[in-house]
């Protein structure tokens, strides 16, 4: 017999309402108070949240947030910055780490939960596959990104489901590495992205894109998910929890270790054409935080440098392990750029890496 | 010792939150195991509690980042922080390039020295990481 697990949808809430949600959602699961939950959450209004480690001062434009109305919060998740529109949808997953059938080993977690959500994109007729570490891709081209926590026993995998989605004000609201480019490149960046309603030709209503995604997760965890409301428990514990995550101190972030997010460019002419780099980086870690590669060679496979940009985001910057990075991902991925070869790719990373150490 | 590729000093203490403890009279210095960092992968960010602050067995005493997961540091003894690693809280990557030397976490003034009977030795430790290994390995 499956296991039924609570479907709850807390609809379009402000952010801090729904960053308070997941800690109250987590506690309650983690006291064994609630069943195993899948979680549907919107924002209104549109709002930038951080990673729970992360720096609001170096991740987010704050002016424009505030010019344009745009909340900001911090998660209790990891990872990076995000945007959320109202038009998005957040899913998550709340159970214990010793759920049977569920791997402990963190890697083979994110592919099972990832590849739950890539089955109900498939209910909408969108193929879309797991990337490691951690994100949904549809030929490349994000779709979906995750990320997760927990407490005591019990653990939160969250996610974002790109629907209909304005990537302009994404630029604007968060620090990327593509501030100082050009237009053009900044159009190859929106590449980087894609959503529903530009894989499809349309947009299906929200409520077919939920039905879709709990199809495919019931499927893949095998589980039934029961629709039902937050307990009484929890409604009294949000009370409680709203005000702290609706505090300076928690946006802000009372522990932040001091942290860069230094952005580096630089430029490599190779015979087989110009390659350009734009680094994040933070040097107190040795970690490149996120990269953008264009330029005017041919690559093939032509995703290979959206993908070589996913396995240098957060790995290394110190120049050994970058060209073994490099390598490696030459090696496994059977790259061929005519007149452009691994040592340029590292030459051009390291000048960007190289500025102002 | 060793269990499969990952190295288990004999001379330390284990719990199950794959954290190491050298135990000196009712001193600690603490950090994560080998296994332990390996399973979590390149950590991004570690936050670690301040020097004064006390715990009990038990008790969540931080913060570990990789991957976009957060996860625990759980106190592995009760006590109270006497210093914590600075450098390794900057530079988190130290735990995976050196967990049981540069990349300690915590010296801890231990409130309740008698819970040290509650850790496991080496050889304890080394079997529960090959049933750790095992059971991944049959859910694939």
């Amino acid at each position: 017999m499956q296991e039924n697990w609570r479907l709850l949808d807390t609809g379009c809430l402000p952010a801090a309402h729904n960053m308070a949600l997941d800690q109250v959602i987590l506690n309650a699961r983690s006291a064994n108070l609630v069943p195993n939950t899948v979680r549907y959450l919107q924002f209104a209004p549109h709002c930038v949240l951080v990673g729970y480690h992360q720096s609001v001062e170096l991740e987010v434009e704050e002016e424009y947030c505030r010019e344009h109305g745009i909340e900001i919060n911090r998660r209790i998740t990891g990872g990076g910055n995000l945007y959320w529109d109202e038009s998005q949808l957040g899913w998550e997953l709340y159970a214990p780490k010793n759920t049977p059938g569920i791997p402990r080993r963190l890697d083979d977690m994110y592919r099972l939960m990832c590849e739950s959500v890539v089955a109900g994109l498939e209910k909408l007729g969108v193929k879309a596959k797991f990337r490691p570490t951690n994100d949904i891709e549809v030929e490349g081209r994000k779709i979906s990104g995750t990320g997760g926590t927990e407490i005591g026993d019990a653990f939160l995998y969250q996610g974002t489901l790109l629907t209909d989605f304005d990537v302009d004000t994404m630029i604007n609201a968060l620090k990327l590495p593509i501030k100082k480019l050009e237009d053009k490149q900044v159009d190859s960046f929106k590449q980087r992205v894609t959503c529903l309603k530009e894989v499809l030709g349309y947009l299906p209503p929200m409520e077919q894109i939920k039905a879709a995604l709990a199809e495919g997760i019931s499927e893949v965890l095998g589980i039934t998910l029961e629709p039902s409301g937050l307990t009484e428990v929890e409604k009294k514990a949000f009370k409680q929890e709203l005000p702290k995550f609706q505090s300076e101190d928690w946006i802000r972030g009372l522990r932040i270790m001091p942290q860069e997010n230094d952005l580096k460019v630089a430029e490599h002419k190779t015979p087989g054409g110009l390659i350009r780099v734009s680094l994040r980086l933070d040097r107190n870690r040795q970690c490149i935080k996120s990269a953008f590669i264009t330029g005017d060679f041919f690559a093939y496979p032509e995703r290979s440098i959206m993908d070589l940009e996913a396995v240098l985001k957060n790995s290394s910057c110190m120049p050994a392990d970058v060209l073994n990075t490099v390598r490696q991902f030459f090696i496994t991925h059977e790259v061929n750029i005519p007149g452009v070869d691994v040592e340029d790719f590292y030459h051009a990373l390291y000048l960007a890496m190289d500025k102002g150490w | 010792m060793q269990c499969k590729k990952y190295d288990i000093p004999e001379n330390l203490y284990y719990d199950t939150n794959d954290f190491w403890i050298k135990v000196n009279g009712d001193e600690a210095v603490v950090g994560m195991t080998d296994y332990g960092q390996s399973n979590t992968g390149d950590i991004l960010y570690l936050e670690l509690s301040s020097g004064g602050e006390t715990f009990k067995q038990g008790d969540r005493f931080g913060s570990i980042e990789s991957g976009k997961w957060v996860g625990n540091l759980t106190a592995p003894l009760s006590g109270l922080v006497i210093d914590n690693n600075n450098e390794v809280e900057r530079n988190p990557r130290k735990v995976n390039a050196d967990a049981y030397g540069e990349g300690w976490m915590y010296r801890l003034k231990l409130s309740n020295p008698d819970e040290v009977k509650s850790l496991m030795a080496a050889k304890e430790y080394s079997e529960w990481v090959a049933q750790q290994i095992n059971s991944e390995e049959e859910i694939g």
